[in-house]
C-alpha cells in the first residue's frame, strides 16, 4: 500500500463528513489562533517592557542619590564629595564614577554669530572626563575630552550634543514670527531640512554671565571651544543630544566667578541661595546625584551592596526595575498561554472525539479492510493521518486568522477612526497631528515567524496525539466482529 | 495430491457468560488444491466458525490450521494480514462493500494494499467486472446497485488478485433464487478457470451438490465428508443452471446488461430484508 493511497484514503474520510470535520477544524482552528494571539501579546508586552528599560537607560549603571533636602543628621549618608568619588572608584567591579554635576546657582547664556545675534540658555554639565567613555558617551567627531586641554585664559573645552545647535534661537526675529526657533527635522516649503543658526565646530562661541544690577552692570565672557560633537544617545543620557559638557573643575571656576560676580557666596558648608532663587540647600552635602558604572550586569548587585554599607541608602540601578519588571511580565504571558492552553485542550479532546465516533461509524469498513489483508500499520495510519490533517489545516487557517485578529488588535484606533466614529476623529484632531511615539512603534501584538512554525508544528501534533488512541483502538477491533458490526 | 488446507483436530469452545459453547469438538479434514468445497449444516452447527478458522479470523482453542506449508492458526495479527492479502480471498453474505468507493475502485481494493499502481489496479479492476457483466457499472456506487450486482461486485474483489483460495460465507443468502444461481455460477466458472481453491459455507443443501466435496457439520463435529462423483455433479450442476440457459443462452452470466435486471432490485430488496 502506498503512502498516496493512505492520504487520498484519509482524505476522502474527512471530505465524506464535510459538517464533523467541518466543526472539529473550527475547534482547532480557535485553539491556534488563541495560542497564537496570546503568544504575540505576550511579545508585545516584553518587547514593550524591553523597549522602556532601554529608554530608562544603561543597566550597568548605579546611580547614587543624595538630596538631602531636610538637613543632615547623624545618620545622614557621608557627604559625596571628589574624595568619596575616589573610594567609590576603588569598589571592586567599578570601572568609572562620575557626578553629572550642574550646579543651581550659576546662570548666563552662550552666544553665537555676528553681534551675538543667536542666542543659547546656558546649562552646563560637569563630568569627570575620563568617565565619558566608560559612560558610553561616542564621539561623531572631534575628541573627548580630557581635562588636561591647555587653550589659554578664558577659554573652556566642551563637548556638545549631536543636535545642541538647536539650542540657539535667532533674537533679531519676533517670539510669533515661528522664525526665531529652528528645531530638529523642521523642513521649509521645499520640504529641505533647515540647518540650525549655528555652525557647531565653525562658528565661535561665547559663555556671558552678568549680575542682572542696572545701576553696576558687570559681565564675565569665557570663550567656549568645542573640542568634539557627542553621538546622540539618550541610552546614554540625553546631554549627548543636546547638551553641552565640561569637566568638573571648569563647571567649578564657572561657578566661582559667577558668585563673585553676583554676590552670592558659598562660605564654606554655609547658606548657598542660587542665583536663580530656585532650590536653597542648608548645607553643602556634595553632589547630589552620582553615576557608577560596573563592569558587567551580573555585578550590579554586588556593587550596590558596597554602595549601601557606605551609609548611602538612595541607590537606582536598572537591575532591581528589570527584575520587577519581567517578573510581572512573565506572570503576564504564563497568563494568557494559560488561556490559550485550555483552548487547546478541548480542541484536542474534540479531534478525539471526532476519531472516536469515526471509528465506530466506520467499524464495518475497518473489518472489511482487515480481512481483505490491509495492514494493521496502515489502518493506524489512516486515522492518525486524518487527526493529524484536521490538526494540520486547523493550524493554517487558525495562523491565517490570527494575523488577521492582530492586524486588526495594532490598528484598532485606525480602524475606529476609519469607520468614523465622530466622537473619535474629533479627539484625534485635537491631538493636533501629533503622533506620539510610543503608540506609532509600538505594537500590542507580535507575530514573529518562529510563533507561525510552532503553532501549526504544535496543532498538528495535538491532531496526531488526540488520534493515538482512536488509532490503536482501530487495529485491535476483531476483523470477525467489524464484519458483523452493523 | 497434497492437500492445500488441513485440519488437525480443531476445537472451539466460546465463553458466554459463564457458560461455555463448544462451537467445534474435534474437527480434522483436508481439501485439495483447485477443489470446490462446501460446507454444510444447520444453522448453528459449527460451520461458520469452521470457515472462520480456517481463513484465520478466529484463533482455536486447541489444534491446528495449515493452508500450504503455512500454520495460520500459530500466525499473528500482522502475519495473518500479510498472508490474507498475498494468498486468499473473501466474499461475504453481507457483500461488505466499502459504501463511499465505487464499484471499481471496491473491486481494487486489495491491490491497493497489496501496493499496485493506481492506474494499473484500476484497470484490472474494470476488466474483472467486465467478466462479471458488470462493466457499465464501475463507476456506480454499491448503494446505485441491486443486491445481486453488489455481490458480484465483491466476488469481483475476491477473483482480482488471484488468490490461492476464496473463502465465501453464505455468499448468495442474501439473494433471490435466480441471482443466487447466476451467483453460483460464476463464482464456480471462475475458480475452475484459474484453478482456485473456492470453500464455500451454505446451509442449502442443493447449491452444496456442484462442489466436488461436500463437508457436513453437525454439532461441531465432521458428519461427513463425500467427495462427489462426476456424473452426480453434472447433474446437479445441470439441475441448478440449466433454467439460465434458456434464457440467455451465450455466456448467462457475462451476458446479462447492467440495466436490464429488474428482478435483482425489486425481489432481491424484499429478499434482503428476510436475510437480515
Amino acid at each position: 500500500m502506498k503512502i498516496s493511497d493512505l492520504l487520498k484514503l484519509s482524505t476522502d474520510n474527512l471530505r465524506r463528513r464535510k459538517g464533523r470535520t467541518l466543526l472539529t477544524l473550527i475547534g482547532v482552528v480557535i485553539g491556534t489562533c488563541l495560542i497564537v494571539v496570546m503568544i504575540s501579546l505576550g511579545i508585545a508586552i516584553g518587547k514593550q517592557n524591553e523597549e522602556m528599560l532601554r529608554s530608562y537607560g544603561d543597566l550597568t549603571k548605579i546611580q547614587i542619590y543624595n538630596y538631602s533636602y531636610g538637613g543632615t543628621t547623624e545618620n545622614s549618608p557621608p557627604k559625596l564629595d571628589d574624595a568619596m568619588l575616589e573610594t567609590l572608584k576603588a569598589i571592586p567591579h567599578v570601572i568609572a564614577a562620575t557626578p553629572q554635576y550642574r550646579p543651581q546657582n550659576l546662570g548666563g547664556q552662550i552666544y553665537a554669530g555676528k553681534n551675538d545675534r543667536y542666542q543659547a540658555y546656558m546649562d552646563v554639565m560637569g563630568m569627570d572626563p575620563a568617565s565619558l567613555q566608560a559612560m558610553g558617551v561616542t564621539m561623531l567627531s572631534g575628541q573627548y575630552l580630557t581635562g588636561e586641554e591647555v587653550l589659554g585664559k578664558n577659554k573652556i573645552p566642551v563637548i556638545v550634543g549631536e543636535n545642541y545647535a538647536y539650542s540657539f534661537e535667532d533674537t533679531r526675529k519676533s517670539y510669533n514670527s515661528g522664525k526665531r526657533y529652528v528645531y530638529q527635522g523642521m523642513v521649509d516649503a521645499q520640504g529641505n531640512p533647515v540647518p540650525p543658526f549655528v555652525d557647531i565646530n565653525k562658528d565661535k562661541l561665547t559663555l556671558r554671565m552678568s549680575n542682572y544690577d542696572e545701576t553696576n552692570p558687570k559681565t564675565r565672557e569665557y570663550e567656549l571651544v568645542v573640542m568634539g560633537v557627542m553621538k546622540s544617545d539618550y541610552n546614554v543620557g540625553y546631554y549627548t543630544d543636546s547638551g553641552i559638557v565640561m569637566s568638573i573643575a571648569n563647571v567649578k571656576k564657572l561657578e566661582e566667578a559667577y558668585q563673585k560676580l553676583t554676590g552670592s557666596k558659598n562660605n564654606g558648608g554655609g547658606v548657598i541661595i542660587s542665583g536663580s532663587g530656585g532650590v536653597m540647600r542648608e548645607q553643602d552635602n556634595g553632589y547630589q546625584e552620582v553615576y557608577l558604572k560596573v563592569d558587567d550586569v551580573d555585578n550590579v548587585a554586588d556593587v550596590e551592596n558596597a554602595v549601601k554599607d557606605l551609609g548611602y541608602t538612595e541607590i537606582g540601578s536598572m537591575t532591581q526595575v528589570r527584575e520587577q519588571l519581567q517578573a510581572e511580565v512573565r506572570k503576564q504571558q504564563m497568563t494568557l498561554g494559560g488561556l490559550a492552553a485550555v483552548s487547546l485542550l478541548v480542541a484536542a479532546l474534540n479531534i478525539a472525539n471526532t476519531m472516536t465516533m469515526a471509528i465506530y461509524e466506520r467499524t464495518k469498513e475497518i473489518g472489511v479492510m482487515k480481512v481483505l489483508g490491509c495492514p494493521l500499520g496502515k489502518i493506524r495510519g489512516m486515522f492518525l493521518v486524518e487527526s493529524g490533517a484536521i490538526g494540520f489545516i486547523g493550524g493554517i487557517v487558525g495562523v491565517v486568522i490570527s494575523y488577521i485578529v492582530s492586524f486588526v488588535l495594532n490598528n484598532l484606533q485606525t480602524i475606529i477612526a476609519f469607520l468614523g466614529i465622530q466622537q473619535n476623529m474629533d479627539s484625534m484632531n485635537n491631538m493636533g497631528g501629533m503622533v506620539d511615539p510610543m503608540m506609532a512603534t509600538s505594537q500590542s501584538s507580535i507575530i514573529p515567524p518562529w510563533l507561525v512554525l510552532l503553532a501549526i508544528a504544535f496543532a498538528t501534533l495535538v491532531g496526531l496525539l488526540s488520534g493515538v488512541v482512536p488509532a490503536n483502538r482501530a487495529v485491535k477491533i476483531s476483523a470477525l466482529e467489524a464484519i458483523r458490526h452493523e | 495430491m497434497n492437500p492445500i488446507i488441513r485440519v488437525e483436530h480443531l476445537r472451539k469452545v466460546y465463553r458466554v457468560g459463564k457458560e461455555k459453547v463448544v462451537a467445534l469438538n474435534d474437527v480434522s479434514l483436508s481439501i485439495l488444491p483447485g477443489e470446490v468445497c462446501c460446507i454444510v449444516g444447520a444453522s448453528g452447527s459449527g460451520k461458520s466458525t469452521l470457515l472462520n478458522q480456517l481463513a484465520g479470523l478466529e484463533k482455536p482453542t486447541r489444534g491446528r490450521v495449515l493452508i500450504g506449508r503455512h500454520e495460520i492458526s500459530a500466525m499473528t495479527e500482522n502475519e495473518l494480514a500479510a498472508f490474507r492479502q498475498a494468498h486468499l480471498g473473501f466474499i461475504f453474505q453481507s457483500y461488505n462493500l466499502l459504501p463511499n468507493l465505487t464499484a471499481a475502485e471496491n473491486v481494487a481494493l486489495p491491490l491497493m494494499f497489496k501496493g499496485v499502481p493506481r492506474k494499473q489496479r484500476q484497470k484490472m479492476a474494470v476488466e474483472q467486472l467486465k467478466l462479471m457483466g458488470l462493466a457499465k457499472r464501475a463507476g456506480h456506487k454499491p448503494t446505485e446497485m441491486s443486491g445481486g450486482q453488489q455481490q458480484r461486485v465483491g466476488i469481483a474483489r475476491a477473483f482480482v488478485t488471484r488468490p490461492k483460495v476464496i473463502f465465501a460465507d453464505e455468499p448468495t443468502g442474501n439473494l433471490d433464487t435466480k441471482t443466487t444461481r447466476q451467483v453460483l455460477r460464476s463464482m464456480l466458472e471462475m475458480a475452475k478457470e484459474h484453478g482456485i481453491t473456492f470453500v464455500m459455507v451454505t446451509h442449502e443443501k442443493d447449491l452444496a451438490g456442484i462442489a466436488d466435496r461436500v463437508i457436513t457439520i453437525q454439532d461441531g463435529n465432521v458428519l461427513s465428508d463425500v467427495v462427489v462423483g462426476d456424473a452426480e455433479k453434472a447433474a446437479n450442476r445441470a439441475a441448478l443452471f440449466d433454467s439460465l440457459e434458456e434464457q440467455s443462452p451465450a455466456e448467462p452470466v457475462a451476458a446479462v446488461p447492467a440495466g436490464a435486471e429488474p428482478e435483482g432490485t425489486a425481489a432481491n430488496k424484499t429478499e434482503k430484508k428476510r436475510g437480515v
